[in-house]
């Protein structure tokens, strides 16, 4: 566990002029969307008013005005005006791009209008691809402000695509473009719709012929490491060690000095300053727990504020000291791939159409690829839905024979990508062994398979010698690329051996190269992500290395070709190089691995499979037919992934995720939030639609509400079948939000009723309830830090709705204390508290996701390196990608440690 | 190669598990040529039973041969004969790790409580691993780990999920879905089909160790150790080729999903069972369900509402509470008792399949309420051959360590082992003197 500092607040926001680009954006509001209770906030005490506050919603990604690949997509990038509206065609086949076109229909004499935006002035060639079919129209097309004129006719026997309408050198300024369709009749052939006729444009690709200016907005790269300190620097003066062990005694040895050792802590051994450098974990502990006021307890005798602040100075000191010393951070372990990433790596290695087997992990399923971050948008409406929303709770399999092995659990507090606990037994290598076999030998595979013909296909006429030099050829490239790494000589030699001895026996070219492919599925070199030892304390990591590390953390899955390629001519060591990678990555739609895999776990939202509201209590968690298997309320799982992926695609404020106006919700969710019966109104077609529902962005006008914390999922996963948990609540919120998880709870845990209506029948609240329970000092000291964090959720029941009072009439307690100062009453004061201390989350967001890049636990020695990026991250107020890059060019990121003995940081 | 009697009459009783054994009088005919005189082998079972047991319940008021059964223990009237009930067998609990990820995790454990690992309690090899290096060399399969873990919501970590271990950081895990068991028990072909892969990734392996530091080649070693247990393993398969294809047993066909919870305990017994009678393997373990993992459960035709074992056993000086987690002691018994009257019923040699085992009923904690690790509750079934004096209860000295009946276990089933953990010596009762 790491601990950063609380009250050293970096940055002062307030004071920070904002240089960033502040883009307009509207939110598209759907009738059901706008929530109409608001509840005052009140801005007392502490918490600033919102005018001082940042606002976190400003932040956004350099919205490209032309999408990156230069492609206006009609369903997405054109005003919606009129009768315009998106049609899916996927039904009609795939030659439409994204799926989808925009559709209009009109009388004779009526006009299309939309526009689309062009980032910069300049001379472009612009493609229109439009749709034909039998009862599309005849339509004149003007382009405003130029002298385009065209006229197109968009009948056609059957809907296709129609041949491409292209105009070359046209001059358009930057910004909104009006085009216009103007229906003036139709083909004689064509059949009428409705009295009219239709019109459908599946994209605008725009190609700049002029030499657009160069970008001076490029991201530095270049890291000062010594400019940053690891710890804020103290304003106290430290305390020499003799002051300090006197202080303490006066101050700690009676709970934690030779006879009494309060959680097992006994301050009398460090008798040296040494002997506390020795123990750096405890003198972190000492340090944190003075600064944070959590000890001494509140009812002990306190120091005076500005000795407080000395000891803290002085144990500062010390860490500092340590960490000049120990700037090598903790080795990471060779692991091999999880379920998850083993499925990504197939998949890409072999170009295969989806995933190999049915992956739990993948939360949000969607027929529609909504997913597109190289856009920079993310849709305003989205249809997805759930695996285990659905009736259908064991999956089908994918291709036939394969199945999956078991899924790998996350370690406490962090991620299922550590080495020590992905282990390889005599069992999961059978697995592996089939898996391989399975794959290539099941009937659907030539057909799923993209390099079937790059690799398994051949010539009818080659003799067998000139098989085994084809196979060779092919070999060198695929082993490169499945074995991520330079490809010596014996590997290919060995592989090659293994062909031809196939060949031989088989007499098929295709068979033998699907047995080699089997067995690579299998080899040590694809399922590991290896790093040679460490020559020296640390070494660089080769560029294969490197490129091994990145596409993991940002795909989970193995590196492309173009990063290979950055890795193998050595150019991915260059910070310019490594940042583009990065920005390329990150524009893929690969990198919904960070929602899928990173989101999924860092939120714990697995949880909420098993949760289970009581079926008379909570009769909406479930849907109204009545059977509990069918939960309502899993849609719930989505909403905070939705806001993530939103996050992420249009590179906002992570502190949206705390605090944010919008939320991705289907209309029987928020029909659901609004206390109304979800499946109400005959009229809804998504009603009995338990596999997919439409989630729309929703403005929230109610702070009440917004970001994960406050979200129903999290809020119903944290809580017990007839009452709310406020202590898992806490402690959820205190290991996800600021990733200080509390230790493992005391084996005398005392009961508590399981029903909060038993609790308050006798008169009691549960936060009264629980706190007679807190006996002895050390229970009250751990959940002074816990429990404020659950009880300022009291106001959500227990599946997450709003509820002003308890059933019974009983108010509700919401306050508590947020840093140790803070003082809030209620959810919106503490949303506040933390959004005054931004940084606090940035850094436990920063070291979950250091964690999860690194595949290991952090450590003391990693201090310095999470405060570099958190110095940058909160400078950039928190934007989703500052801290990816921050992470990617951190030294522990980019450095190996040598493996020296097996005491891995604990 | 030596081989004993399988009788015709050893059909398994499933409780829906669709395992029919309708060609056991070919397997009789064709598959035992030994002399009638050779012993069948010994073997041992483990019954993993998470988060305690309600005491007051559990523990018996007398001892010795005509000891009253506590009221958790009243489901083994009907084989009390064959089974030891010993008290007062102890781990010792290390503190500052979890309470729960101890108990599952160090069990078994062959590591003495002042050998922590890096993951901050003593686990190293397990005494069934342990078992398995000895009793394992001739079978199809070292050694088999089940579980009954339904949980599908990912709560808790590996160390609450698994008592077999190779060593630290090296889990055995356990198998969760019966058809893979038995894919994996009987489908021969799967297993053959990988054998010209195995050389070829062996070197991949090797060149790889020179370049890595030693904490990878830590990890390595599992891969190579796996190769090598895949490869033993598919050469002693083959062996078995003819009388497994003959076997012919149907693969269970239901899903474990739709299985209530007795039915899938019962069908990961019977498929332990079909294993432990076929020779296919001679050490396995079984976890009903894992530990701590608040996630609610649904016990169907025992319990209305799914059920919260963990959070009942910090609530059982609630009387209702305790009334509850009383009764779901009692179904455990009663499942690990149905088990053991399917060895029972299960002719072998010149007695059963049970009269060739030790079948050992436990937890890693004693009381969940306080995380007791003192006086863990622990029934064997069977003598393994042997002539111990079951139908007994033993209450042996306080503190006595739960490895000297690891330690005991292990020298019955005939490895040389004399010290285990913090064994302090063996078992007498349980060493059949």
């Amino acid at each position: 566990m790491m601990v950063a500092p609380m009250y050293s607040t970096i940055f002062q926001l307030e004071q920070t002029i904002v240089a960033i680009t502040l883009v307009a954006f509207v939110f598209v509001l759907s009738p059901a969307a706008a929530q109409t209770q608001t509840l005052p906030i009140s801005e007392a005490g502490e918490t600033a008013a919102p005018s001082n506050r940042f606002d976190y919603h400003a932040v956004r990604g350099r919205r490209p005005l032309v999408s990156r690949s230069g492609r206006h997509e009609g369903e997405r990038d054109f005003a919606l005006l009129g009768k315009s509206r998106v049609q899916g065609l996927k039904h009609y086949g795939d030659q439409w791009s994204g799926g989808a076109h925009l559709l209009w229909d009109g009388s004779v004499g009526a006009t299309m209008e939309t526009s689309f935006d062009v980032e910069s002035e300049g001379v472009y060639d612009l493609a229109f691809q439009l749709t034909v079919a039998s009862d599309y129209g005849l339509f004149e097309m003007s382009l405003a402000g130029t002298d385009v004129k065209q006229s197109v006719d968009l009948y056609g026997p059957k809907v296709e695509l129609a041949p491409l309408v292209k105009l070359k050198d046209v001059r358009l300024k930057s910004g909104k473009q009006s085009l216009s369709f103007k229906l003036v009749g139709s083909n004689p052939k064509a059949k009428k719709f409705q009295g009219g006729y239709l019109l459908g444009l599946d994209y605008l690709q725009l190609t700049r012929k002029d030499q657009p200016q160069s970008d001076t907005n490029a991201f530095d790269p270049t890291i000062d490491r010594s400019s940053v300190s690891a710890n804020s620097p103290s304003r106290a003066t430290p305390l020499a060690f003799n002051e300090l062990k006197v202080t303490m005694n006066r101050f700690c040895y009676r709970c934690h000095g030779g006879g009494s050792t309060e959680a097992d802590v006994d301050l009398t051994a460090f008798t040296h300053r040494e002997t506390l450098l020795a123990d750096i974990d405890t003198a972190r502990k000492i340090r944190d727990t003075l600064a944070s006021h959590e000890m001494p307890p509140e009812d002990k005798k306190q120091p005076t504020r500005e000795l407080r602040a000395q000891m803290v100075a002085s144990l500062d000191a010390m860490l500092d000291e340590y960490l000049s010393k120990h700037r090598s951070s903790a080795p990471v372990v060779m692991r091999r791939l999880n379920r998850y990433e083993y499925n990504n790596a197939v998949r890409d290695l072999l170009q295969l159409g989806g995933d190999i087997y049915p992956l739990p992990e993948k939360t949000i399923r969607s027929n529609a690829p909504y997913f597109d971050p190289a856009s920079g948008r993310f849709p305003a409406v989205v249809h997805v839905g759930n695996r285990t929303l659905g009736k259908n709770q064991v999956e089908r399999q994918i291709l036939t024979g394969v199945s999956p092995f078991a899924i790998d659990l996350q370690a406490e507090g962090g991620f299922n990508n550590r080495g020590r606990e992905l282990s390889v037994s005599p069992i999961l290598l059978e697995s592996f062994l089939k898996l391989g076999r399975s794959i290539v030998s099941s009937p659907e595979f030539d057909r799923y398979c993209g390099s079937t013909n790059s690799l398994f296909a051949v010539p009818n006429e080659l003799t067998l010698a000139q098989q085994s030099d084809l196979a060779r050829e092919r070999l060198s490239t695929f082993l490169e690329v499945a074995f991520r790494g330079e490809l010596e000589a014996t590997v290919l030699d060995r592989y090659h051996r293994f062909f031809v001895q196939r060949l031989e026996q088989t007499q098929s070219f295709r068979l033998s190269m699907k047995d080699v492919v089997a067995a690579v599925l299998a080899s040590p070199k694809f399922i590991y992500i290896s790093e040679s030892a460490a020559s020296e304390t640390e070494s660089r990591l080769s560029g294969y290395e490197l490129a091994n590390r990145l596409s993991f953390f940002l795909w989970s899955s193995i590196p492309d070709k173009l990063l290979l390629d950055a890795a193998r001519d050595g150019s991915l060591a260059q910070p310019a190089v490594l940042d583009a990678q990065v920005t390329r990555m990150l524009e893929d739609p690969r990198c919904q691995a960070l929602s899928q895999n990173f989101a999924r776990q860092w939120l714990r939202l697995d949880q909420l499979v098993t949760a289970v509201p009581d079926f008379d209590r909570f009769p909406q968690y479930y849907s109204r037919i009545g059977c509990e298997q069918w939960k309502f309320g899993l849609q719930t799982m989505l909403e905070p992934l939705l806001l993530f992926e939103s996050i992420m695609v249009e590179d906002r404020s992570i502190m949206l995720l705390v605090d944010c106006n919008y939320a991705y919700r289907s209309d029987e969710l928020q029909s659901w939030y609004d206390d109304k019966v979800p499946f109400a109104g005959r009229e809804n077609r998504e009603r009995f639609n338990t596999n997919q529902q439409l989630f729309r962005k929703r403005v929230l006008n109610d702070r009440r509400y917004g970001g994960v914390i406050t979200s129903a999922g999290t809020l119903t996963m944290t809580s017990a079948p007839l009452r709310t948990s406020p202590i898992t609540r806490g402690a959820w919120v205190a290991t996800v939000i600021f990733n200080e998880p509390p230790p493992p709870p005391p084996d005398d845990v005392p009961p508590i009723e399981a029903d909060d209506k038993v609790i308050e029948a006798q008169g009691l609240t549960l936060r009264e309830r629980l706190q007679q329970h807190q006996v002895n000092q050390s229970c009250k000291s751990c959940h002074a830090k816990i429990d404020p964090l659950g009880f300022a959720l009291e106001n959500f029941d227990a599946v997450g709705r709003w509820r002003d009072a308890y059933g019974s009439g009983l108010e509700i307690d919401a306050s508590g204390k947020l840093f140790g100062t803070r003082e809030f009453r209620d959810v919106v004061e503490m949303k506040n508290a933390l959004l005054k201390h931004p940084e606090s989350f940035m850094r436990a967001f920063c070291e979950h996701m250091l964690s999860y890049a690194l595949g290991r636990e952090l450590g003391i020695a990693d201090e310095p390196v999470v405060e570099e990026i958190v110095a940058r991250f909160a400078a950039d107020h928190g934007q989703f990608s500052t801290v990816v890059r921050g992470i990617v060019q951190s030294h522990p990121f980019r450095y190996r440690a040598q493996q020296i003995d097996t005491k891995e940081s604990k | 190669m030596k081989r004993y009697t399988l009788s015709r009459r050893a059909a398994l009783r499933g409780t829906g598990a669709a395992i029919a054994l309708p060609l056991l009088d070919i397997m009789q005919n064709n598959w035992c040529h030994a002399a009638s005189d050779v012993a069948p082998p010994k073997r041992a079972a483990f019954f993993y039973i998470p988060n305690g047991v309600v005491q007051s319940a559990w523990n018996p008021v007398d001892t010795g041969k005509d000891f009253t059964l506590s009221p958790t223990m009243q489901p083994l009237e009907s084989i009390r004969n064959k089974v030891l009930v010993l008290s007062n067998l102890d781990r010792i609990k290390v503190a500052g790790t979890d309470g729960h990820a101890q108990a599952s995790t160090c069990w078994l454990s062959s590591a003495a409580p002042d050998e922590l690992s890096p993951a901050g309690y003593p686990l190293k090899r397990t005494i069934d691993q342990i078992i398995a290096d000895k009793a394992g060399r001739e079978t199809a399969f070292r050694s088999l780990e089940l579980s009954c873990n339904p949980y599908e919501d990912n709560r808790e970590s590996v160390y609450f999920d698994n008592i077999s271990w190779y060593g630290h950081g090296h889990v055995a895990r356990s198998l969760r879905d019966p058809q893979d068991v038995f894919n994996r028990l009987f489908r021969i072909d799967q297993h053959a089909a990988s054998s010209s892969i195995l050389d070829l990734v062996m070197e991949d392996a090797r060149s790889l160790r020179p370049r890595l530091g030693k904490l990878d080649r830590e990890k390595l070693e599992e891969y190579t150790q796996s190769v090598r247990a895949v490869e033993q393993q598919i050469q002693r398969v083959r062996k078995r080729q003819s009388d497994i294809t003959k076997l012919n047993p149907e693969a269970p066909i239901k899903p474990w999903q739709a299985m209530h919870r007795d039915e899938f305990i019962q069908v990961m017994g019977d498929l332990m069972i079909l294993a432990l009678r076929t020779d296919l393997t001679r050490v396995a373990t079984l976890m009903t369900a894992p530990e701590r993992w608040s996630s609610p459960l649904k016990v169907e035709g025992w319990f209305d509402k799914p059920i919260q074992h963990h959070g009942w056993t910090h609530n059982q000086q609630n009387e209702d509470v305790r009334r509850q987690l009383e009764k779901l002691d009692r179904f455990h018994m009663e499942q690990f008792v149905q088990l053991v009257q399917k060895m029972d019923a299960t002719p072998e040699g010149e007695g059963t399949l049970l009269d060739n085992m030790m079948f050992l009923l436990g937890s890693g904690l004693s009381s969940g309420e306080l995380h007791i690790c003192s006086n863990l509750p622990t029934v064997i079934a069977g003598t393994a051959g042997g002539q111990r004096q079951t139908g007994q209860h033993v209450r042996y000295a306080e503190g006595t360590p739960i490895a000297n009946l690891w330690l005991s276990m292990a020298q019955v089933m005939g490895t040389e082992q004399t010290r285990i953990g913090d064994s302090t010596g063996v078992l007498k009762e349980v060493v059949c003197t």
